[in-house]
């Protein structure tokens, strides 16, 4: 299968608009979504909705990171989907490509976060000037500054895509391919921890066995394990409610409690 | 300060003005966001109608460089802030000006705080978890759902500033304990979502086979009667650990399972 002009033009407006999303209205602020969108580009729903997913699972607990640049899987889940349909080699192997992409995308967001800078010191000397329209103006060039720094190398990764996809499949051994599904599998381990890290897990590590027998002793699907935690949530809820009802006091041991967790967030944040 | 001008600012400001700050502030808050000062130009660009409604000349170009100091907190909650703001500056004028600049400074680490577990914690892995279930399977319905949610929570989003502006800071003191009981209960759900991700969308399967004699013996059969999934929660533990490690990040994690997995399919141990 090729690729038309008109699917690169939409993906790379889509490419454009991912980063714009995620720092303004925060629609389709997740690979999941930009997965489905660009298989419905690509006229192949169900493929985008595995790359999107498989994807989504690896990133559930990176976009806890304040400020920090993090591995950017919505732009790997367009050139994900794209490889996966355009090759048809399946969808794990397409994870195997769009995961370095997403990667390396980290190092195009540090580029878009320094070039913003210059704008914050136009912004100074406008203010400075006393034009304060010039200095909003500043705030806002940033959209292409982000927006260019993903749309520049999806442009560029499908304009050469056809061909490189090819060759690349024809240069890599077996054995390598192979490897690429078995990690497509186990990625989402990372996304898991990462999550497990940022949470207060420790005070919880029941609820998380809870979640883990319902669905691999007793089969019960995500949904259904999603309205037990519910439950058992709102069950928590009535509880720490009366208790606060009967001493107002509490709040100090709450303040401890989050003060812990974020000690566990730092453990790995660099 | 030159020619204090302690004129307080007269006329309320109405919805329209409110609805107008939050708009400007969702478009503005993080396009120019930068590592010098992060979301100082977001604020400023939310804020800059009032400034210029309510100051002229060198007490505007005060304000105007008081509101463009360093600011970081979750966009979703951030505009409370502003709320906050606007109310202390129209009744005040430039007399607030340390009020808000202290104000800006200690709300935003709690705000992020709550901001952060609840929005960018809590729902993605409950809405993440679910639809990426639906999706492995190729069920849109998971996706969709997750984007009504985020149209809603923007609708929401659009209630945070006016709370800000009509209750001030002692919404936050009152309203503490309920809300660290609403967020424990979420963080509760989405552990226990986390917990049934593990077997249901790791994938590592055990190719090996024990011939002896005339029994063959596949090696998943056995771990699956020890635990089901136990490969899955070796690796979680695996990489949960080696995260609270010194200088390990997500990004050398990613990497570091990358690799792995090529390892582990090359020596047959997966597959």
């Amino acid at each position: 299968m090729t690729i038309a002009w008109w699917q690169i033009l939409l993906l790379t407006c889509l490419a454009f608009w991912v980063i714009i999303d995620q720092l303004t209205v925060s629609i389709l602020n997740n690979p999941l979504a930009i997965g489905m969108v660009s298989g419905i580009i690509m006229g192949d729903i169900t493929t985008g909705l595995a790359v999107g997913s498989t994807l989504q699972l690896m990133v559930l607990g990176v976009s806890t990171y304040g400020g920090a640049s993090m591995p950017d899987f919505m732009t790997g889940a367009i050139v994900g989907t794209v490889y996966a349909v355009l090759s048809g080699k399946g969808i794990q192997f397409a994870i195997g490509l769009a995961v370095p992409v997403g990667l390396l995308m980290v190092q195009l967001d540090v580029l878009a976060r320094f070039i913003n800078t210059i704008f914050q010191h136009r912004m100074d000397k406008f203010i400075k000037e006393n034009n304060p329209d010039s200095a909003a103006r500043n705030a806002l060039w940033g959209t292409f500054s982000w927006g260019l720094s993903r749309a520049i190398p999806v442009f560029i990764l499908l304009i050469v895509g056809n061909d490189v996809v090819r060759m690349i499949l024809r240069v890599i051994p077996t054995w390598l391919t192979n490897g690429l599904k078995v990690s497509g599998g186990i990625l989402p381990v990372v996304g898991i921890a990462i999550l497990l890290r940022y949470l207060p897990t420790k005070r919880f590590i029941s609820y998380l066995a809870i979640g883990f027998i319902a669905a691999s002793y007793m089969k019960i699907p995500m949904l259904g394990v999603a309205l037990l935690g519910a439950a058992l949530a709102y069950i928590h809820y009535q509880r720490e409610v009366a208790k606060l009802e009967e001493k107002p006091a509490t709040t100090n041991t709450n303040n401890t409690e989050s003060e812990e967790y974020e000690n566990d967030e730092g453990e790995y944040e660099n | 300060m030159t020619k204090a001008n302690t004129k307080t600012n007269s006329g309320k400001l109405t919805k329209r003005d409110l609805f107008r700050a939050n708009w400007r502030w969702l478009w503005g808050s993080q396009l120019s966001w930068n590592y010098e000062r992060m979301m100082a130009p977001g604020y400023f660009y939310a804020v800059l109608p009032f400034l210029k409604r309510w100051y002229k000349d060198d007490e505007l170009v005060e304000m105007m460089q008081m509101q463009t100091q360093f600011f970081n907190v979750n966009a979703y909650v951030g505009n409370f802030i502003i709320g906050v703001d606007l109310a202390l500056e129209e009744s005040q004028g430039i007399k607030s000006k340390d009020t808000v600049a202290g104000i800006k400074t200690g709300l935003m680490g709690p705000l992020a705080g709550i901001g952060d577990t609840i929005f960018s914690a809590i729902i993605p892995t409950i809405c993440g978890s679910i639809g990426a279930y639906m999706g492995l399977r190729g069920n849109p319905l998971g996706s969709i759902l997750w984007i009504l949610v985020d149209i809603i929570i923007l609708f929401l989003r659009f209630s945070f500033l006016p709370m800000g502006y009509y209750q001030g800071t002692k919404l936050i003191d009152s309203a503490s304990g309920k809300l660290n009981a609403i967020t424990d209960s979420a963080i509760l759900l989405g552990v226990t979502v986390v917990g049934a991700l593990i077997p249901t969308v790791i994938k590592a399967k055990v190719p090996y086979i024990f011939h002896t004699g005339k029994i063959t013996l596949k090696m998943q059969t056995i771990l699956n009667q020890i635990m089901p999934s136990l490969v899955p929660v070796l690796l979680v533990t695996l990489v949960y650990w080696l995260l609270g490690k010194k200088g390990v990040t997500s990004t050398k994690m990613i990497w570091f399972v990358l690799i792995l997995g090529i390892v582990l399919s090359y020596f047959h141990i997966l597959g």
